[in-house]
């Protein structure tokens, strides 16, 4: 289920799930209509090898618990062929169904705890190299204050001396100004650095962003048995805008949506990405899970820095994307979905309307 | 032993500051400057160590976190490097583990920066106390020891003997000579030792005991 290798299986649940109901319906069919010397009950391992991955762990015991149902019910209706051998192979039958549940399932859950042991780690690391980050800024700019304080309590002394010794508490002061400039150059590269200004612009298609930041999150989707939803107006005016910061707005917004479903069954995870012209030269697109959705409560909070509903997060991410968006000449929204879920909407001006303006 | 020192005047003392920040350090110089205190700065414990602290008392007032060597490795090698002076720490991001590490390692003061100047300078000033008396201490042992390797082999035996608790006749016997020449070097003991008293010769023997150097 989170083999990379299966991931064309878990994109498409319901075809899954077809299947599964299929191969039922077929082996029960078989087995009933053979001899009872033919073992065709075995091949429900196979139904239960689909299913791990599928179900949760109780849907997949239920599962092998009704094959060994069917199996016996075969046992009952089978007409022809020898008692003895058809009792030997339904027991072999149902000892293969519950093996392979047992195993199947106990194999799902160690790579379950893998997983999250992975994750865990990826945040922790994400969460390490933001405190590294802060702490460094926080040495930059506390230094030279503590300069400033220790300065400043100096040239009090010179001056409270008797007779006040004028010249020091002067030169006091000069290197208390100095020191003071010095901080807020830091302030000033710092905030250089968050909007990386200037900007670059260029002119860009949407459409080839959406297409970029996908294919980088196509694995994270794939492990996560989210199936994907592409639907990209092919009319879109290209934008004026900086593609890496868009890419770290998309990014986001997909990280964010993974995030959302990881509390829903496998099987009713789905994104939904959209691209679209909207009315009066302006572009958009839309990102859209079926996630745990967005109440009303949060969604006053969605877009402040430092709000969070994700234990350990930061809550910068929507922050960030905002103020990109915002720098553009743009807006972002959210709202809940319709059918349960989220859309995070981002608009922007296209170019030639910009033109005209300028 | 100064010639200043001797004279009773308290020697001049010295504050080395270890900051690799020059707005930092400036300042400080700047502020103990005000106060009257002798400071030298330095952005990091090497260089410290190429000029070398004076022979005179003084205090370190070290930043933890440097390039090179931190503050706090450099306090743990202080003792191996002969640099006995009493350590105040500056920290721009103090925690809770690190500052009880640097206190259990015998620091004055862990401030975190900006750091209140009367709290700085207070620490400092405990720090040039501590420091005073632990030379004069230095000192006085020194002295004592001088003393002792005054006395003749048998009057440091005679000595070892008398703090015990021993009379001159026990002592006499016991080192095989005449009880008079014990009382002889009885008397030579005590004036050579400076002691008033048998308590006094009893308390002097004690500190000398305490004395690594003689053993």
């Amino acid at each position: 289920m989170k083999n990379p290798s299966r991931s064309s299986w878990v994109a498409r649940p319901r075809m899954r799930a077809a299947a599964i109901a299929a191969l039922l319906v077929g082996i029960f069919v078989f087995d009933t209509g053979t001899n009872l010397e033919i073992a065709g009950a075995v091949f429900y391992v196979v139904v239960i090898l689909l299913a791990i991955g599928l179900l949760s762990t109780r849907g997949v015991v239920a599962l092998a618990a009704f094959c060994v149902l069917l199996t016996l019910v075969s046992f009952a209706l089978t007409p022809s062929g020898a008692r003895g051998a058809g009792l030997a192979n339904s027991a072999i039958s149902i000892a293969a169904i519950g093996i392979t549940a047992y195993l199947g399932v106990k194999r799902a859950a160690a790579e379950a705890a893998a997983y999250e042991a992975r994750s865990q780690l990826v945040r922790m690391a994400r969460m390490t190299n933001l405190g590294a980050f802060t702490a460094s800024i926080a040495h930059e700019v506390n230094q030279p204050l503590a300069a400033v304080v220790t300065s400043a309590n100096a040239s009090l002394r010179w001056l409270d001396q008797d007779p006040p010794n004028l010249d020091r508490a002067r030169r006091s002061v000069d290197r208390i100004i100095a020191d003071a400039n010095r901080a807020s150059a830091v302030i000033a590269r710092l905030r250089g650095l968050a909007r990386r200004e200037p900007p670059r612009r260029e002119r860009i298609n949407l459409n080839e962003v959406i297409a970029e930041a996908v294919t980088l999150a196509r694995q994270e989707l794939g492990r996560n048995g989210i199936s994907l939803q592409l639907d990209l107006a092919t009319d879109v005016p290209p934008v004026l805008a900086d593609r890496i910061q868009m890419q770290q707005v998309l990014g986001n917004l997909l990280l964010n949506a993974i995030e959302a479903m990881e509390a829903v069954p496998v099987a009713r995870r789905g994104l939904e990405v959209r691209s679209f012209q909207e009315g009066s030269g302006r572009v958009a697109f839309a990102v859209e899970d079926s996630g745990v959705g967005l109440p009303a409560e949060m969604q006053a909070h969605l877009f402040e820095a430092f709000w969070t509903t994700k234990p350990g997060g930061m809550g910068m991410g929507l922050a960030i994307c905002q103020s990109i968006v915002e720098s553009h000449g743009g807006h972002i929204a959210a709202a809940p979905r319709l059918r349960g879920g989220a859309v995070f909407q981002v608009s922007l001006p296209a170019e030639e309307v910009r033109h005209e303006r300028a | 032993m100064s010639a200043r020192d001797l004279a009773g005047e308290p020697e001049q003392a010295t504050v080395y500051v270890v900051d690799d920040d020059r707005s930092v350090r400036d300042a400080l110089a700047d502020l103990l400057a005000s106060v009257g205190l002798d400071v030298r700065c330095f952005g990091s414990t090497q260089e410290l160590l190429r000029t070398g602290v004076a022979d005179t008392p003084g205090c370190l007032v070290l930043d933890v976190r440097m390039p090179g060597q931190s503050g706090l490795d450099f306090q743990r090698q202080m003792a191996g490097l002969g640099i006995e002076r009493p350590v105040i720490f500056i920290t721009g991001h103090g925690d809770i583990a690190m500052s009880v590490k640097a206190m259990k390692n015998g620091a004055i003061e862990f401030l975190t920066k900006p750091f209140n100047d009367q709290e700085l300078l207070d620490a400092i000033q405990q720090g040039i106390d501590a420091d005073r008396s632990r030379r004069c201490e230095a000192r006085a042992l020194a002295e004592l020891r001088e003393r002792w390797k005054s006395l003749s082999r048998g009057e440091q035996e005679v000595m070892r003997l008398v703090v015990q608790g021993l009379l001159n006749k026990q002592i006499a016997a016991h080192l095989s000579v005449s009880e008079i020449t014990v009382k002889v070097r009885r008397g030579h003991v005590m004036r050579k030792m400076q002691a008033d008293s048998l308590a006094d010769l009893v308390r002097l023997s004690d500190r000398l005991q305490l004395d690594p150097e003689l053993h």
